[in-house]
C-alpha cells in the first residue's frame, strides 16, 4: 500500500508576520519558511504506518515554487520514500491543489492520502476535503488517531462535541489534527539521505489539470488590534470592575 | 438574486445556535431569501425550530435514515443535488461545516470561502488568515458562493420568526464507505456549551493537572460559564479536546472571558479576539495575554479563584 | 530566562551574503554541502535545539551536577537531550565518513555549534570537547588507536576529554609531571593528577574517553618532554565493547561560577592503562590540533552567550515601559542609552559571528582545497584568527552579557530574569582553552613571527581600494581606510618595540588583539553593508545597514583609545616593582 502525503511551504509558525503598508499581502521576504506544521503531522503519522508494516511507501507531495522542494526535502529526511513536486509560480488554492493531487492520485493509486488539516497561512482547511470529493473517497478530517485495519481506516476525528469516530474504507482522504502525533526530529544522516532521493517534477500542464476559478484578494489589511486594558491590583478591584460591567 | 441555502447543525435534539450566526450573516446578504436545509433521520422537532429563526424564509427538511449522522461524504452529494436552486451555500465554521463545506464545493466545481467575517457585498468578504492576524478581504467567482461564517463574527438570530417547513426527498444513491462509530463527549454536564456561552472560564498549563481543574469548573459553575482551555492544557490531558479554544480550536466570542494560566500565544489569543471582556490572571507580569486582556490580575490563581469564588457568594 | 530562538536569517545572511558558502561544495569531499543541505542542516539542527537543549540551560545552572562517591551526575534532561543529539546524528556532522560521520564542512558544524553554544553553553561542552579528542585521534592516532575509539567518538556514543592542566601547570605546560611508564606491551601505566578536566565524568554514555599529556621518566624537561596519551575509562574489549575499568577515578568536582551543567573534574590517574598517540616527545604538537579546534569552539561559546544575552535584552527592552522616551516611545527601548546598549551587544554579537563564519571556511579550505598553495594560505588565515576568534569574541562575550544585565535593571541582576546566568557563564570563556592573554601572546609573538598580521592588514588594505568611490559605502569606507593606516602603523610601531624589549609586546598585546580585532570586524561590516544594500527595502537589510553605521561611528573609534595605550609601551606598566603594589 502506498500513502500520499502532501505538504506545504508555510510561513514559520513563530513568525510574527506583518501586513505590508500598501495592503497587497504579508511581507514574507526573507522570512523563515517551514513545513506546514499539520503537515508535517501528517508526515509523521504515514511514516508510522509505513513502519508499522502497514503501508510500504510514503511519497510527499507538494505544489509550489522551486523552493518548496526544501519542504520535501525534509520529508525526505524525516523517512518519505520519494517526492513529487508539482511546480508552480502562481498562487494555488485548495480546489485547484486538489485537483493536481487527484490527478497524482490517478497516476500513483495511493490507498491513503494524508494531508494537514489546514495550513498556517490561509487557515483554508479545505483541500482534503475537496480532494476527497473529486475522487469520490471517503474523508476522514481532524484525525487525532488512527488505525489502519485491512481495508479499512478507523479514525478518531476532533470535533467540537468531542471525539467522534468512523470508519472508512480505503482509499481514503486523512486530514491530521495536531494530536494526532507528535513529529520526530529529523536526524542528520537522514537528510544527507534525503538528498538522494528522487523528486519527479511536474508542471500543472504535464498533469492535465487547469487552474480552477479563484477567490480573488481585494486587499490584506490588519486586524483591529484590542485595546491593552488595565492591571488591577486586587481581586477586589477586579470584582468591582466586572460588576460595572453587569458581567459578575 | 441572492438566495441562500443554510446547512444547520444539530445534535438529533437541538439545531446549534452556530446556525443561528450563519442566518445572521446570511441577512447582510441582502437575499430574497434564506432557507435552511435539515438533513436528519427523523427531523420534525429540528425543523420547527429552525423554522423560528428570524429572517429563514423556508426550511427544508430531508430525512432519510443515512443522514442520522453528520458525515460529509453522505451530505455532500444530497446538498450538490438541492443547490442548484441558489446563489449561495453557508454553513457555520464549527468542525461540522469545515467538514463538509468544502466537500459540497467541490462537487459543484466552486472555490470555496471559509469563516466569513463580514459581509461587504453578497460576493465581498473579510475572512482572517494567519490565525487572524491579517484580514482579506475577497471576491468569489461566478458560480455559486460556497462559504463557512465564523460564528464569533455574528450573533445569534432571533426566534421570532414562522418560517414554513418543506418536506423533500433526495433520490440518489448515497455512498456506504464512510460509517459513524462513535462520539465521546466529555459530558459536561448542565454547563453552557462553549461556543455559545456569554462567560467562559479557561485554564492553561499553569492550572497543572487534571485535578487541579476543579478549581476552574467550581468557578465556571458559581459563574453559569462554559469551560475552555489552552492546547497545552489538552495536550497535557488536563481537559478533552472540545475545550480547546484558539487557531485550531474553537473561536468564541462571549462577553465575558476569564483566562487562567495561560501565557497568551498568538495561536490561542486567535481564538477570543472578539470576546467582549477579557480577564486574565496570570503569575508572570510579563505574560503576553495582558497585552490584550482589558483586565489583567497578576497573581496565583489558586488563591485568586477562592477570593473571587468568595465575592461571587 | 529568555527563549532561545536561534538567529537563523542571519546565520544564513553570514553564510550565503558574508563567506559565500555555496563555494565549499565545489572543494573535493564537500560536494554533498549544497544550499539545500545547508539550510536543511540549519532548519533541523534549530528545532532540536531550541525544542530539547536550549531549555535545559536554565535549570542545568540551577541544579548543578552532583559528585556521589566518584559518580557524577548532570542536572535533569541533559542525558536524554545528549542522547537524542547524538543519536540524530549531529556529533559526526564533520566527522570523517570513514568512522560513522557525515563528512561536511567544517563551517556548517559552526553554524551549529552557535547555535548549541546559544542554546546552552554548558551542554555543548560534551560534545565539543569530544571534538577535540576525535581531532587529535584522527591526525595522530595509530590506525589501531582510530579503530577502537573513533567511530564510537563520532557517532557520540562515547566522549572525549583533554587532560592537560595539573595543579603546577596550567598555561604553563612545561610543568606537567604525570608519569607514564611504558609496559613494553605496547600500553603504559599513567600515574598523577590533572584537574578543571570538563566531562572528566559523567552519567551519559558507557565510556569516556580521555586524552592526557603526560611525561615519560627520560623525556628531556620542559614542553619537548610531553607526549600524549589515550586513557579510556573502561578497557575496550577486542569486540569494541567496553570492558574493565581502569583506574582512572573522578575524585572531586569544582564548585564554580558558572556552567554549571558542565562537569569539571579533578582526574585521579592511578596507574591507569594508556595507549601512546604518534610519537613520544611530541604531544605538545598533537595537543595543538586539538586545542586550535577547541580554541575555536571556545569562541563560538562567547558568541552564543552573547546571542542569547542579545535576544533577552531586545524583547526585555521591547516590553518594559519606564518614563515616556524624548522621542515619545514608552518602553525603555526609546531611552537612547539603552538604544546604545543594545545596539553594541548586536553590533559587537553579529560582527563576531561574521569572522567566526569566514574562519570556519578557510580552515575548510585549508583542509580540502586541491592546490597547496590555497590551502596554505587559508591555513594562515586561521592560524590568525584563532586567537582573535577565542579571545576577542569572548570579551564580547562577557561585555555583551554585562550590557544584557543592565538592559533589564535590577530585574537583570535577579535570577529569575536569566541575564545573571549569561555574565556568570562569559567568564570562563576568556579563561580556558589558554586564557586570552595566552592567546594576545600568540598573536604578537608568533603569529606575528610569520607575518600574518601584517599580511592580511594589507589584504584588507587592497578590499578596501576596490570600493573607493562608491559613494553609498562612503559612511564605512573612510573610517576604515583611517582605521587601517592606524592599525598597520601600530603594528610596525609593535615589531621595531619589540626588538627593543619584550616586554613591549608582552604588556600591550591584549590591547593590541582588542584593536587587531575590532578593525577585522571592520573589514566585514563592509562586506554586510555591501551587501545589504543590494536589497535594502526589507527591514532585515535596513537594521543590517544601521548596525554597519553604527559599528563604523561607535565601536571602530574604540582603537584610537587603544592605539596610543599600545605605542606607550611597557614602560609605564613595569616601572612599580613588585612591592609597591
Ligand atoms: C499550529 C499551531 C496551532 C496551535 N493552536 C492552538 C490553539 O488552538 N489554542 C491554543 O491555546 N494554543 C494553540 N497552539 C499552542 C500555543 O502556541 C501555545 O503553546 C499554548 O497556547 C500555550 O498554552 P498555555 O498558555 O496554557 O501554556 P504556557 O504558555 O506554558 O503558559 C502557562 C502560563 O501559566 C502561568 N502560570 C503558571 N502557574 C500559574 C499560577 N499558579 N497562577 C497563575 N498563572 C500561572 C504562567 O505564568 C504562564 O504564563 C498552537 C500551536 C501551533 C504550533
Ligand atoms: C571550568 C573550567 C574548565 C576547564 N576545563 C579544562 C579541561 O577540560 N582540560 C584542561 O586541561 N584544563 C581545563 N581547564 C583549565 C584551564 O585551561 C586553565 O585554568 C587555564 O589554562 C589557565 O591556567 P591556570 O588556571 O593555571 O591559570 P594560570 O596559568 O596560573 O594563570 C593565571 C594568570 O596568569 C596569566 N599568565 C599565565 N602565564 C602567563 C604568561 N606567560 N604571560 C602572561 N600572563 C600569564 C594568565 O593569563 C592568568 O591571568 C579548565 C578550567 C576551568 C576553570
Amino acid at each position: 500500500m502506498k500513502i500520499l502525503v502532501a505538504v506545504k511551504r508555510v510561513v514559520d509558525f513563530n513568525v510574527r508576520i506583518q501586513v505590508k503598508a500598501d495592503g497587497s499581502g504579508v511581507a514574507s521576504d526573507g522570512v523563515k519558511m517551514s513545513m506546514n506544521p499539520f503537515d508535517e503531522i501528517a508526515v509523521e503519522e504515514a511514516l508510522r504506518l509505513k513502519e508499522a508494516g502497514k503501508a510500504e511507501e510514503v511519497i510527499a507531495i507538494t505544489i509550489g515554487p522551486k523552493a518548496s522542494q526544501e519542504q520535501l526535502r525534509t520529508a525526505l529526511a524525516m523517512g518519505a520514500d520519494r517526492a513529487i513536486h508539482v511546480e508552480t509560480d502562481e498562487d494555488i488554492q485548495p480546489l485547484t491543489a486538489a485537483r493536481i493531487l487527484n490527478a497524482i492520485i490517478d497516476k500513483e493509486e495511493p490507498k491513503i492520502v494524508m494531508l494537514g488539516k489546514q495550513a498556517i497561512d490561509d487557515d483554508n482547511n479545505q483541500t482534503a476535503q475537496m480532494l476527497a470529493a473529486l475522487a469520490n473517497w471517503p474523508q476522514a478530517t481532524f484525525a487525532s488517531q488512527l488505525e489502519v485495519d485491512g481495508d479499512v481506516a478507523n479514525v478518531t476525528r476532533e470535533v467540537d462535541a468531542g471525539l467522534e469516530t468512523i470508519a472508512v474504507d480505503l482509499p481514503a482522504v486523512i486530514s491530521a489534527d495536531l494530536r494526532l502525533n507528535e513529529p520526530r526530529y529529523v536526524k542528520l544522516p537522514d537528510i544527507m539521505k534525503a538528498k538522494r532521493k528522487p523528486i519527479d517534477t511536474f508542471t500543472l500542464a504535464d498533469l492535465g489539470v487547469e487552474a480552477a476559478a479563484s477567490v480573488k484578494v481585494l486587499k490584506t489589511s490588519a486586524p483591529a488590534t484590542r485595546q491593552a486594558g488595565i492591571k488591577v491590583e486586587t481581586v477586589d478591584e477586579l470584582v468591582v470592575a466586572l460588576k460595572e460591567r453587569g458581567l459578575f | 438574486m441572492t438566495k441562500v441555502l443554510i446547512i444547520a447543525e444539530h445534535d438529533g435534539k437541538h439545531i446549534n445556535g452556530s446556525t443561528a450566526r450563519a442566518v445572521t450573516c446570511a441577512q447582510g446578504l441582502s437575499a430574497e431569501s434564506v432557507e435552511i436545509a435539515v438533513f436528519a433521520a427523523e427531523g420534525t422537532a429540528l425543523a420547527e425550530q429552525a423554522a423560528t429563526l428570524s429572517g429563514v424564509t423556508k426550511v427544508l427538511l430531508i430525512e432519510n435514515p443515512a443522514n442520522e449522522h453528520a458525515l460529509a461524504a453522505v451530505l455532500a452529494p444530497q446538498i450538490e443535488v438541492l443547490a442548484s436552486e441558489y446563489s449561495h451555500v453557508l454553513a457555520p465554521s464549527t468542525t461540522f461545516g469545515k467538514d463538509l463545506t468544502p466537500r459540497i464545493a467541490a462537487h459543484l466545481g466552486v472555490p470555496q470561502i471559509s469563516d466569513i467575517m463580514r459581509v461587504e457585498s453578497p460576493r465581498i468578504f473579510d475572512r482572517p488568515i494567519y490565525a487572524g492576524n491579517a484580514i482579506v478581504t475577497v471576491e468569489a467567482p461566478a458560480g455559486i458562493v460556497v462559504a463557512t461564517v465564523r460564528t464569533a463574527s455574528f450573533s445569534e438570530a432571533e426566534t421570532t420568526g414562522s418560517a414554513t417547513i418543506e418536506k423533500r426527498e433526495v433520490n440518489i444513491e448515497l455512498p456506504s464507505h464512510t460509517r459513524f462509530v462513535k462520539l465521546e463527549t466529555s459530558g459536561g454536564g448542565d454547563r453552557p456549551d462553549l461556543q455559545a456561552a456569554t462567560k467562559v472560564v479557561s485554564g492553561g498549563r499553569g492550572v497543572g493537572s487534571k485535578d487541579n481543574f476543579n478549581v476552574i469548573y467550581s468557578l465556571a459553575d458559581k459563574l453559569g460559564a462554559a469551560v475552555g482551555a489552552s492546547r497545552a492544557a489538552v495536550d497535557a490531558g488536563f481537559i478533552p479536546n472540545d475545550h480547546q479554544v484558539g487557531q485550531t480550536g474553537k473561536i468564541i466570542a462571549p462577553e465575558l472571558y476569564m483566562a487562567f494560566g495561560i501565557s497568551g500565544a498568538i495561536q490561542h489569543l486567535a481564538g477570543i479576539k472578539d470576546a467582549g471582556t477579557i480577564v486574565a490572571i496570570n503569575k508572570d507580569p510579563d505574560a503576553p495575554i495582558f497585552e490584550v486582556a482589558d483586565f489583567g490580575l497578576v497573581g496565583d490563581l489558586f488563591e485568586i479563584i477562592p477570593e473571587l469564588e468568595k465575592a461571587l457568594a | 530566562m529568555p527563549e532561545y530562538k536561534a538567529p537563523q536569517r542571519d546565520m544564513m545572511f553570514v553564510l550565503n551574503d558574508i563567506i559565500n558558502v555555496s563555494e565549499l561544495a565545489e572543494l573535493p569531499g564537500f560536494e554533498d554541502a549544497t544550499p539545500d543541505i545547508v539550510q536543511g542542516v540549519v532548519d533541523e539542527a534549530a528545532k532540536i535545539i531550541e525544542n530539547t537543549i536550549a531549555p535545559l540551560n536554565e535549570t542545568g545552572d540551577r541544579e548543578g551536577c552532583r559528585f556521589d562517591n566518584g559518580m557524577v551526575t548532570a542536572p535533569a534532561g541533559f542525558k536524554e537531550a545528549y542522547q537524542l543529539y547524538s543519536e540524530s546524528g549531529w556529533t559526526g556532522l564533520d566527522k570523517s565518513i570513514d568512522f560513522g560521520g557525515q563528512g561536511l564542512p567544517y563551517t556548517l558544524a559552526t553554524a551549529v555549534s552557535d547555535m548549541l553554544c546559544a542554546g546552552n553553553d554548558a551542554f555543548s561542552l560534551y560534545p565539543g570537547l569530544t571534538n577535540g579528542a576525535c581531532e587529535a585521534l584522527m591526525e595522530h592516532g595509530s590506525q589501531e588507536l582510530q579503530d577502537t575509539y573513533l567511530e564510537k567518538l563520532t557517532t557520540g556514543e562515547w566522549t572525549g576529554t583533554m587532560c592537560l592542566t595539573e595543579p603546577q601547570a596550567g598555561s604553563d605546560l612545561s610543568q606537567v609531571r604525570t608519569r607514564a611508564i611504558d609496559q613494553n606491551d605496547g600500553t603504559y601505566l599513567i600515574e598523577g593528577t590533572k584537574i578543571f578536566i570538563t566531562g572528566g565524568e559523567h552519567d551519559f554514555v558507557d565510556n569516556i574517553i580521555h586524552l592526557v599529556l603526560a611525561r615519560l621518566p627520560d623525556a628531556p624537561a620542559g614542553v619537548k618532554g610531553i607526549s600524549m596519551f589515550v586513557v579510556p575509562k573502561f578497557m575496550v574489549d577486542s569486540d569494541g565493547n567496553p570492558g574493565a575499568r581502569n583506574p582512572v577515578v573522578c575524585a572531586s568536582i569544582e564548585e564554580k561560577m558558572g556552567i554549571h551543567g558542565s562537569s569539571t573534574c579533578v582526574m585521579s590517574f592511578e596507574n591507569a592503562t594508556g595507549y601512546l598517540i604518534g610519537n613520544a616527545n611530541e604531544g605538545l604538537r598533537y595537543m595543538f590540533t586539538m586545542m586550535n579546534l577547541a580554541r575555536l569552539m571556545v569562541g563560538l561559546q562567547g558568541l552564543g552567550v552573547a546571542e542569547r544575552a542579545t535576544q533577552g535584552a531586545i524583547e526585555y527592552a521591547k516590553e518594559r515601559k519606564q518614563a515616556t522616551a524624548i522621542n515619545g516611545g514608552e518602553t525603555i527601548i526609546h531611552h537612547p542609552d539603552v538604544r546604545r546598549m543594545l545596539m553594541t551587544m548586536k553590533a559587537l554579537t553579529e560582527g563576531c559571528r561574521m569572522v567566526a563564519y569566514d574562519t570556519a571556511k578557510h580552515y575548510d579550505i585549508s583542509k580540502a582545497h586541491p592546490d597547496e598553495s590555497v590551502r596554505k594560505t587559508a591555513n594562515d588565515r586561521v592560524e590568525l584568527m584563532t586567537p582573535i576568534c577565542k579571545a576577542f569574541a569572548t570579551d564580547v562575550g562577557c561585555e555583551v552579557a554585562s550590557l544584557g544585565v543592565l538592559v533589564l535593571g535590577g530585574a537583570g541582576y535577579i535570577r529569575e530574569s536569566g541575564m545573571e546566568q549569561y555574565i556568570r557563564d562569559a567568564k570562563i570563556f576568556c579563561i580556558y582553552e589558554g586564557t586570552n592573554t595566552i592567546q594576545a601572546l600568540d598573536l604578537v609573538g608568533r603569529k606575528m613571527k610569520m607575518n600574518l598580521p601584517q599580511t592580511f592588514i594589507k589584504e584588507m588594505i587592497n578590499d578596501l581600494a576596490a570600493e573607493s568611490g562608491n559613494d553609498e559605502l562612503g559612511f564605512i569606507v573612510e573610517p576604515m581606510q583611517a582605521a587601517l593606516n592606524l592599525l598597520d602603523k601600530t603594528t610596525q610601531w609593535l615589531t621595531a618595540a619589540a626588538l627593543e624589549d619584550p616586554q613591549n609586546p608582552a604588556a600591550t598585546a591584549v590591547e593590541y588583539l582588542t584593536m587587531y580585532s575590532l578593525v577585522t570586524h571592520g573589514h566585514f561590516w563592509i562586506k554586510a553593508a555591501r551587501a545589504a544594500l543590494a536589497k535594502q527595502d526589507d527591514d532585515f537589510y535596513k537594521g543590517k545597514l544601521a548596525t554597519a553605521r553604527f559599528f563604523t561611528n561607535k565601536i571602530l573609534p574604540r582603537i584610537y583609545g587603544l592605539a596610543p595605550v599600545i605605542m606607550a609601551g611597557s614602560e609605564s606598566v613595569m616601572t612599580a616593582e613588585e612591592d609597591w603594589l
